[in-house]
């Protein structure tokens, strides 16, 4: 099987890898993977609860070549757009820009997921950062 | 002549061998039959047949030679059995419009990503370094425990599965065991290659 030129590109020279702070309320952490084929695809989002734009996007990938290439391409994708239009990245949208085989369609889900946990989890910790303090004084 | 032949479609490939699906096999058994079967097969008898009964004896083969090479082995019969009773899907864990099939639990993926992480950092340390070679050895031994372990559980498992269908029950909890410790066997595979793949390179 041949890679295309995007996905040998993304995959030698991948964007946006690296890590943020777990604890920054404002960054959304997923983590996904594919037991078939052992892959683990980590993706944190920095989001600015005011105007909903995703700030900054890391990624770490452990698998092949296609699902590095997924999550590379997603973080360059999302970085820069709001919640929601990253939530409307579909994986088949994933599929065409990398020319990826139909053996390699799981890579592309694998990507759209790790968007979609990233978002929920900064939805939930950062409803728990503007609650948590109402509810201490409460108490 | 051999008696006529009809391509018979088997229901599985426990079938074949006229078992009930079960994960405890006796394997003596299984290949004696296997071979009788082959031999009651082979092309030669089919010489001077018709051009459809020479089809069906071949068609009836690679299904036969299928199920073999499938129940001989417990990881690929556990796997099988597991997409036969519509637990998982074969190999992928998605079809082709995206479908979700198989949903692993959080403290796998957090545990196997860590365990990536301390791999990759061992790897950039360098192989010319004696405690980056030792520390990848004791990682390797550490999955191959890991894995050790696995695969005692997943025997377990699948001889409470047996006693479960011969009880009466669907065993389905039990299933749902088996296939989240495949996920968890794969994954330490994974890392076993990788680590073996980082120490004793192939030129």
């Amino acid at each position: 099987m041949s890679y295309s030129d995007k996905v040998i590109d993304h995959y030698s020279n991948p964007r946006n890898v690296g890590t943020l702070d777990k604890k920054d309320p404002n960054v959304g952490t997923g983590l996904v993977g594919a037991p078939e084929c052992g892959d683990v695809m980590r993706l944190q989002l920095k989001i600015n609860p005011e105007t909903q734009i995703i700030e900054e996007a890391k990624f770490k990938t452990f698998g092949c070549g296609s699902a590095i290439a997924s999550s590379s391409l997603a973080t360059e994708w999302i970085k820069g757009r709001t919640v929601s239009d990253a939530l409307a990245i579909k994986n088949t949208d994933i599929v065409r820009e990398l020319a990826l085989p139909p053996v390699k369609i799981h890579c592309s889900v694998l990507a759209e997921d790790a968007i979609k946990a990233a978002i929920t989890d900064w939805k939930q910790r950062h409803t728990e950062a503007v609650l948590a303090p109402a509810e201490t004084a409460k108490a | 002549m051999p008696d006529a032949l009809s391509p018979t479609v088997h229901a599985d490939h426990f079938a074949v061998f006229g078992l009930s699906r079960r994960l405890h096999l006796d394997l003596a058994a299984l290949e004696k039959e296997f071979y009788r079967q082959s031999r009651k097969l082979h092309p030669d008898r089919f010489a001077r047949a018709a051009a459809t009964e020479q089809q069906a004896a071949l068609q009836r083969t690679s299904q036969l030679n299928d199920a073999y090479r499938t129940l001989a082995e417990p990881i690929p019969r556990i796997a099988y059995l597991l997409e036969l009773e519509g637990v998982r899907r074969r190999d992928e864990r998605v079809d082709a419009d995206g479908g979700r099939a198989n949903q692993v639990p959080t403290e796998l993926l957090e545990e196997v990503f860590e365990l990536n992480m301390a791999l990759d950092e061992a790897r950039s340390g360098g192989l010319d370094d004696p405690g980056t070679r030792r520390q990848l050895a004791e990682a390797q031994e550490d999955f191959q425990s890991k894995l050790g372990t696995v695969d005692t559980a997943l025997l377990e498992r699948a001889a409470a599965w047996d006693r479960a269908r011969d009880a009466g029950e669907s065993g389905g909890e039990i299933l749902q065991q088996i296939s989240g410790l495949l996920d968890r066997r794969n994954y330490l595979q994974n890392l076993l290659r990788d680590v073996a793949a980082v120490l004793s390179p192939t030129p």
